[in-house]
């Protein structure tokens, strides 16, 4: 516990330290910081790219997640039957999200490379040419290109833990209906996706959480361009701390980076408090 | 749930899906075997013909590839040792010795996965700077444990618990010292969540990015992972090389996962789900 004290909590207290004080490169081996208030946060919320980064991270987080959750929610219903293989195929499907993120972005930047890249070359072959597009260095594509690369690493994820959640359910239900006469859709939105819920809010607190703080990816996809098209706020941050060495305003707009993990996480406590107290608890 | 009907056909759909979804990681090993010149044409090849290790040679001839690889190895076992090392003693901890605040202290955990590296990575900068600490594998290993260590205790607590205190006990009294109980009653009862957190720590190690970017100044313990988005701008067209690093980059991935497949997917699912 000292170790997570001193390595991680430290560090955050750090921050909060160094967002009311002025610091700069100057001032890095121990110089006189001077305490200056809230004059950081200030330049932050004054800041129109601040606002457009946390615009562009809506945007990325809500299109990730819904996509992700849609797609992996389907596989999952797929993989929870058994059939030959199916286990074996389900594991290879989670490579695709163990690569390490430097690694997909490095990809996706071929796969979606103007001239040669795969997806160009297979929409080109198809008939679809419209489609066959510069999407990273084209500031109204690049968005949809990150997105498209972030759900590809997401999916197996959620497949993986919606999976769980279908397991819980027990079959017999399913078999009551059946016999009932209930219609396979019936049986899908009025059994597995009421029992699904619990599990489907966690995925997506879950989902919510780990998008909103995706670097790496679009780092090494986009550093953030073409012209700012995809600076989510962790790039933000990362620019202003790391490029401009504002250390102080760096530290600002990283503790309002946290503000929505920190909500999504409280909610999640929440919730897992009154499962642990419903006496039927438990379904995850 | 009742065996479907036609379970190969099943099958045969879901050989189509994860094809199609994993086309990239083709396109990544297809590209990084397929000689250069043609590489970057209009219309790529889908099989390539002949196959080359050209690009191979070209990656690992690019100055500190090879030791930005053994650095990546240094620093997940690294990680892998120094998460097990602090997990172990304080997933038991909080398992079995009542004390106060310890609920606050899983709390803690939960909220310790929260926040994205890079509030993390800013005052570690400073931080890891001030101390001595940046640039330097230990620096880089710590950094790279505050995400690890989270989830490994959130892992190992359960199964600790799930120990009868009273087997315990009665191994005590049966004449085994408390090393012996530790060993024999306890240890075998943890390895699948030890297993499955030494290969993520290792995976988490392999994969980081952002710390080895900020922590690391120069070539000597820099992580692989920030290698290879340097050379996207320097050989920015030489795919081909490009890719046969992030290929080689992938290989310990697929392996560790292949080897230790069962308990990496239980603990992923035990750490997110069950908390």
């Amino acid at each position: 516990m000292a170790f997570l004290a001193l390595f991680l909590a430290y560090p955050l207290f750090y921050n909060v330290w160094t967002s009311v004080h002025d610091v700069e490169l100057g001032q890095l081996l121990g110089g006189a910081e001077r305490f200056n208030g809230l004059e950081n946060y200030r330049a932050v919320i004054d800041d129109p790219a601040f606002w457009h980064s946390v615009r562009l991270s809506l945007i990325f987080t809500l299109g990730s997640l819904l996509l992700q959750f849609a797609i992996g929610f389907a596989l999952a219903l797929l993989f929870a039957r058994p059939f030959p293989l199916g286990g074996l195929l389900r594991s290879l499907l989670l490579v695709a999200w163990l690569l390490p993120p430097v690694v997909s972005g490095t990809l996706f930047r071929w796969l979606l490379d103007a001239e040669s890249g795969a997806y160009n070359a297979l929409f080109r072959a198809v008939g679809l040419d419209p489609l066959s597009h510069d999407w990273l260095t084209d500031p109204a594509t690049s968005m949809a290109g990150v997105i498209f690369a972030n759900i590809w690493v997401g999916v197996p994820f959620n497949m993986l833990l919606l999976l769980v959640g279908l397991h819980t359910i027990d079959p017999e239900l399913h078999e009551a209906a059946a016999v009932d006469g209930a219609s396979a859709w019936q049986r899908f939105s009025l059994i597995t996706l009421p029992l699904m819920r619990p599990v489907s809010v966690t995925v997506l607190l879950l989902g919510l959480v780990y998008t909103f703080k995706v670097f790496d990816l679009i780092f090494v996809m986009t550093g953030g361009g073409p012209v700012d098209a995809t600076r989510v706020l962790s790039l933000y941050v990362y620019e202003v701390f790391f490029t401009f060495f504002r250390f102080g305003q760096g530290a600002a707009a990283g503790l309002l980076l946290l503000v929505v993990p920190l909500l999504a996480g409280v909610f999640y406590v929440r919730r897992l408090r009154q499962e642990q107290e419903a006496p039927t608890g438990g379904a995850v | 749930m009742k065996p479907p009907r036609h379970p190969w056909l099943l099958t045969a759909v879901a050989t189509v899906i994860t094809a199609a979804f994993l086309l990239p990681v083709y396109w990544m090993a297809k590209t990084s075997l397929t000689r250069p010149d043609r590489i970057q044409t209009p219309d790529p090849q889908w099989v390539p013909t002949p196959l080359t290790g050209e690009n191979y040679s070209t990656a690992l001839g690019y100055p500190g590839l090879a030791r930005a690889l053994l650095n990546s190895l240094v620093i997940s076992s690294g990680v892998v040792a120094l998460t097990l090392l602090l997990g172990i003693p304080l997933a038991y901890a909080l398992a079995r010795v009542r004390m106060r605040g310890s609920g606050a202290m899983v709390l803690a955990l939960l909220v310790a996965q929260l926040p994205p590296a890079i509030v993390l990575a800013a005052p570690l900068f400073i931080l890891e700077r001030r101390a001595g600490l940046s640039d330097t594998y230990l620096g880089l290993i710590a950094a790279d444990t505050t995400l690890t260590l989270p989830f490994t205790v959130i892992v190992l607590r359960p199964v600790l618990r799930s120990v009868p205190a009273e087997l315990e006990e009665a191994a005590l009294v049966d004449g085994c010292g408390l090393p012996g109980v530790l060993l024999r009653v306890v240890l075998p009862l943890m390895v699948p969540g030890v297993v499955a957190a030494a290969g993520l720590s290792f995976l988490i190690g392999w994969g980081e990015f952002l710390f080895g970017l900020t922590l690391a100044d120069g070539p000597g313990v820099q992580p692989v992972t920030v290698l290879l988005n340097a050379f996207i701008g320097q050989h920015g067209t030489t795919w081909g090389a490009l890719m046969a690093t992030a290929t080689l980059i992938s290989i310990p991935v697929v392996c560790v996962f292949a080897l230790f497949q069962r308990f990496i997917v239980g603990g992923l699912t035990a750490g997110s789900v069950r908390g």
